[in-house]
């Protein structure tokens, strides 16, 4: 004799509100709590206000292009920092200062391109490969395992070479060889959902496809693929970075980190007095570049952290 | 009977990110001897939780605030039991799988996947009969090499037998210490003036510290070939676990030893997880609801199983369930819980027959009947969460009798009958 | 899966209360059929993943044959010629010569048979022909990898474990913040960083790959070049200061590389391990009395050692590639250092073959992690 005891619950309980919003509000509250979440927002947000203010806190000299860096004198060797350039010159005198005001602008350009690209195309195709399934399914899968084995920088220094150098190469590179992670995150989230009872569902109460796809499958799914832009966003300008310093991205005198962090290979050693004189050359740069990339990976982390279904509630 | 193990004003709470949710409001259960005792309630009442923390194995974010678990596994002064909340954690780990043990409700993630099943129930030999397993090996490899045997192998059973001794004289000389500690315990458990409870604190403290390791023995335990030597030790067990599972009508038990739980249907996977319990012979069995994800005949032959090894090898069971068939069948004294309390404790025809608390009564009435043909009874309501849990006693946002006395108190347990305990003010003040 | 496992009808059990002779119970064996058919599947499923290989290599060399399309034919020109650089004036008819204005699906085939004749074109910045510039570059990477995965995966496993061991404790978020700041450094900035206090202030761990008098005494007649690994053809040739000085020009890159690559490592074990310790067979494990290490050297780690084992071989895979930066700065004439240079200076072939190469590795190092993922986990079934 197995007995089970049963209880109807025919009051909610608690405020009637959308359960939708009380979780988002929890989720915020949670995702505030953590300091890493706040100091990488932070961090992003000072980009952001370098980015946004640069015509103010940095004049260009030249207006038809701003990236061109502003240099007073011919002189090779770099300067220190000094009133006239705060952060010092890099070799042949370019200001520092203007690159990393100007260079942020050309961050947020490459990051937030590329991974909006790639967002769209990961869940048109991911949509696609994840819901109709079969033949799509496969040669979308293998196709991206073809890229996949390659890995991104080798494949993009070719595709740069074969393309032509120069910033927009680089963008459209970087959208080419990231589709797949996008498009597989997609792919899998709705072949989780697709075989859920409320699809069945829908079907039977007559939905079209594209009527499932996007008000039932697409919003559930869309999530994981918003945490993998997060933290793809700081791996994308760490690549774009690397290219740059290869020489593969914008000339030499272009507000580019990369390309700044690449011209003191020659300055890493100062003169005997004082071996550490360039350390502003080496310095940096790059540390603008570790910080930016810092702030996004904190705030993807973060964001990953509370909206990952299987990690909330610890 | 006598009293076995018994938990008095248990509180445990969890600290949780959304607030402390209160999971225990002051249980207390008593398990006798020779009896199996049912935990009955909803899902979410608190029947885990309780004989977690009675094992002191809560998982975080909770912890136990108040309360004690007392045992009295000496039969020969049953007037003091050793408060297990306050003793050290090697004490626990020695008595968890040895004097009580556990066993869970999905028996197929209660193994390990990439363990085999001799290794997983030779742990509980291991961690518990170590001496035993010792002397046993050392004994097979002097029968050994009283033969005829050819010189290097000769060698090296002597090697290893010379290894076992030396960790059979360190375990030895540990456990002699640890029965000293412990009896010192035993000993001022019941005086709590401030000089005891600090000699207390100081022999768990010494109890933690002690190490029952050698240098050497485990030098080589982690020496790249050496280490072999302790397959013959391994081997010893493999026979006792191969005649542990036979007992438990596990078929092919040399087989069975050999694979991985994955390879095994349902039932036979939680006959393993009974065998690891069952190992040591423990004195009480904790079931959590061990039976409710198996289907119906093989949950028969698992019950029937716990039912035969009670007469044989455990003394008491401690049954957890929301099945109240089950708890008619097998059950002597059975609880019921709501929301973090105890509602009634009786003896089981009493609990059938004579349900005092109201929610018993609801319980009961909604057990569907062949008979009934109109609806089916239901309690109205929900089970509060635990955070902001009700006022008083929890249960009257629900109850059909509630009074005023109702949300401003707690109603305490109290024996209405001879061995029937209900917490409810209708018989608080002698009513009814 | 362990041969011989008896295949288990469900519920079917038996008692052997009193007669041990008699057995009540139904079962079957496949025992010795069992043990072959094991072995079948298990080359079976090496088979398969071969022939994938192969698909997913021929998709590679497509994927690197378009790109070879898009670039103009006037350079493609130096992918055919073996053996010396084109004087301009005869790139026209070198083109004409080996058809580059064909059909696309023509010059694939035609290019791919050139491949496996070991044809592979003349590489400008190496000087010679392609095959001989890698038989001159990877070694050299191949030693600097070889050094730095095991450091990686031992330093990422030891971390996350501990940061996982004492979770939400001090040394759990150093452990975090570590992780997450070497996953945000730039390849190329600490490197040049480290360079700068190490070499330039500190005047030790010069960049290269050895110092001038051994590169003198490597490069001279009497040195046997066999494996072209520094360290290893030192010890052969029997000359510790040569081995000693190589030791001491790939100690900085390989720290750059440990900081930057273990963070993947840690945060991937201490994710792990926080997940095994949820399970419920810790729960079990406690119950039965387990002490807490045994809890996690026993039941824990082996758990949460498998997913760091798949992601080993991308680890592996990828330091392949990412010595592109880390040659580059620390000037290690290795693949990654002449693929830079060929980047720049559009040396097609160069570029082209090292693609290849590197789809080759990655593909064979998953192959291989799989086959040992396959071993290890007992639950993998490879039918």
């Amino acid at each position: 004799m197995s007995t089970e005891v049963l209880t109807e619950d025919m009051k909610t309980q608690g405020p009637s509100r959308h359960p939708g919003w009380s979780e988002f509000v929890f989720s915020m509250k949670r995702l505030f709590k953590n300091p890493l979440t706040i100091i990488g927002l932070a961090i992003i947000l000072f980009f952001v206000f370098l980015a946004i203010f640069a015509p103010i806190l940095a004049p260009p000299p030249r207006a038809h292009d701003p990236f061109l860096m502003p240099h007073k004198g011919w002189q090779i060797q770099p300067s220190p920092p000094s009133a006239e350039n705060p952060l010092g010159t890099l070799p042949s005198q370019y200001d520092i200062l203007y690159g990393v005001i100007w260079g942020t602008r050309n961050a947020f350009r490459i990051g937030i391109a590329v991974v909006a690209a790639n967002l769209l195309v990961g869940l048109i195709l991911g949509s696609i490969a994840g819901y109709f399934g079969g033949i799509l399914d496969e040669i979308v899968m293998r196709i991206a395992d073809i890229f996949y084995a390659i890995p991104i920088l080798v494949m993009a220094m070719a595709l740069v070479v074969a393309i032509g150098r120069g910033l927009s190469s680089v963008v459209v590179v970087l959208i080419i060889l990231n589709w797949p992670t996008y498009t597989r995150v997609v792919r899998s989230e709705i072949l989780v959902v697709r075989n859920m009872d409320y699809i069945l569902a829908a079907r039977a109460s007559g939905a079209s496809h594209l009527r499932i796809l996007f008000k039932h499958v697409l919003p559930n799914s869309i999530f994981s693929a918003i945490i993998v832009a997060s933290m793809n966003v700081g791996v994308t300008v760490l690549i774009a970075a690397a290219l740059s310093f290869l020489g593969l991205g914008s000339d030499s005198g272009y507000a580019d980190w990369g390309a700044m962090v690449a011209t003191c290979r020659n300055y890493i050693v100062g003169p005997a007095e004082n071996r550490l004189a360039y350390w502003y050359l080496v310095f940096i740069p790059g540390f603008t570049i570790a910080l930016f990339v810092l702030g996004w990976n904190l705030l993807g982390d973060a964001v990953r952290d509370v909206f990952d279904p299987r990690m909330r509630r610890r | 009977m006598e009293k076995l193990i018994e938990t008095q004003d248990l509180y445990t709470d969890f600290f949780t990110f959304e607030g402390v949710v209160k999971a225990l409001n002051g249980v207390s259960v008593i398990v006798n001897e020779g009896e199996t005792y049912g935990l009955v309630g909803e899902s979410g009442c608190g029947k885990s939780v309780t004989v977690r923390s009675m094992m002191r194995i809560v998982q975080t974010p909770g912890k136990i605030v108040d309360g004690k678990v007392v045992i009295f596994f000496r039969a020969e002064d049953r007037s003091r039991g050793i408060d297990i909340l306050r003793r050290s954690e090697t004490y626990m780990t020695s008595l968890r799988g040895d004097s009580i043990s556990m066993i869970f409700q999905e028996a197929s993630t209660s193994l390990n996947p990439v363990l085999s099943i001799g290794f997983q129930v030779g742990e509980s030999f291991n961690f518990h009969r170590r001496a035993q397993m010792l002397e046993e090996t050392i004994k097979d490899l002097n029968k050994e090499l009283s033969n005829r045997v050819f010189f290097l192998t000769r060698g090296w059973k002597v090697l290893q037998k010379a290894v076992f001794r030396r960790e059979l004289a360190v375990l030895q000389s540990y456990e002699s210490e640890i029965d000293h500690v412990d009896h010192e315990l035993y000993e001022i458990e019941n005086q709590n003036d401030k000089e005891s409870l600090h000699r207390k604190v100081l022999l768990n403290r010494r109890r933690d510290r002690l190490r029952e390791k050698s240098f050497l023995v485990e030098f080589l335990k982690r020496f790249p070939f050496i280490s072999y030597y302790q397959r013959r030790q391994a081997k010893t067990v493999r026979r006792h676990v191969v005649k542990l599972l036979r007992s438990l009508g596990v078929s092919n038990p040399d087989r069975v030893v050999d694979c991985h739980p994955h390879e095994l249907s349902g039932g036979m996977q939680q006959r393993i997880v009974i065998a690891i319990a069952l190992a040591c012979h423990p004195v009480l069995l904790i079931a959590d609801e061990p039976t409710s994800n198996l289907d119906v005949t093989i949950q028969a032959q698992i019950v029937d199983l716990i039912k035969q090894l009670k007469q044989t090898i455990i003394s008491s069971v401690l049954f957890i369930t929301h099945d109240l068939g089950l708890v008619a069948e097998i059950c002597d004294r059975a609880s019921v819980m709501y929301a973090g309390d105890i509602s009634e404790t009786a003896e089981v025809r009493e609990i059938f027959h004579n349900p005092l608390h109201p929610y018993t009564q609801g319980l009961l009435r909604s057990v569907p009947k062949v008979e009934q043909a109109d609806k089916l009874n239901t309690i109205p309501g929900t089970v509060p969460a635990l955070i902001n849990p009700p006022s008083g006693c929890r249960f009257h946002p629900r109850c059909p009798s509630k009074m005023d006395v109702c949300p401003q108190e707690k109603p305490p347990l109290i024996e209405h009958s001879p061995g029937h305990w209900v917490a409810c003010h209708l018989y608080t003040d002698g009513m009814k | 899966m362990q041969a011989g496992a008896p295949f288990l009808l469900d519920g079917a059990c038996c008692f052997q209360h009193n007669n041990p002779s008699h057995h009540g119970c139904i079962y079957v064996i496949k025992s010795s059929s069992f043990q072959e058919s094991n072995h079948l599947s298990l080359l079976n499923y090496i088979i398969r993943r071969l022939l994938f290989m192969i698909l997913v290599l021929f998709g590679v060399s497509l994927l690197v044959f378009s790109v070879l399309m898009l670039i103009p034919p006037g350079m493609r020109v130096a992918a055919y010629v073996t053996s010396e650089k084109i004087p301009p004036d005869q790139i026209e008819a070198m083109i004409k010569l080996y058809g580059l204005n064909d059909p696309a699906p023509v010059q694939y085939f035609r290019w791919l048979a050139k491949i496996f004749r070991g044809d592979l074109g003349f590489s400008a910045t190496a000087e010679a022909p392609v095959l001989d510039g890698f038989k001159r570059y990877f070694p050299v990477t191949l030693e600097l990898v070889l050094y730095s995965t095991p450091l990686i995966i031992l330093v990422g496993i030891w971390l996350g474990t501990v940061g996982a061991i004492k979770k939400d404790r001090p040394a759990d978020h150093a452990i975090r913040i570590l992780a997450i700041v070497g996953y945000s450094l730039p390849t190329f900035w600490l490197g040049l960083l480290l360079l700068m206090f190490f070499y330039g202030f500190l005047g030790i761990f010069p960049p290269g790959t050895l110092s001038v008098e051994a590169n003198e005494v490597v490069f001279g007649s009497g040195w046997n070049r066999i494996t072209g690994l520094l360290t290893i053809d030192a010890i052969i040739n029997w000359r510790w200061d040569i081995f000693l000085d190589a030791l001491y020009h790939i100690a900085l890159p390989t720290i750059n590389l440990v900081i930057l690559d273990s963070a993947l490592i840690m945060r991937l074990m201490r994710s792990s391990m926080l997940e095994a310790l949820g399970q419920d067979y810790v729960r079990t494990a406690l119950a039965k009395g387990a002490p807490n290490r045994v809890v996690y050297q026993t039941h824990v780690r082996r758990n949460a050692l498998l997913p760091v084992i798949t992601i080993s071989g991308v680890l592996f895979a990828g330091l392949m590639a990412g010595m592109v930066i880390t040659e580059t700065i620390f000037v290690r004439k290795g693949i990654g250092w002449w693929m830079a240079r060929a980047a720049l200076q559009l040396d097609v072939p160069a570029i082209m073959f090292n693609v290849l190469f590197l789809g080759l590795i990655f593909v064979g190092v998953n192959l291989i992690v799989d086959l040992i993922y396959a071993a290890i986990d007992p639950r993998v079934r490879l039918g």
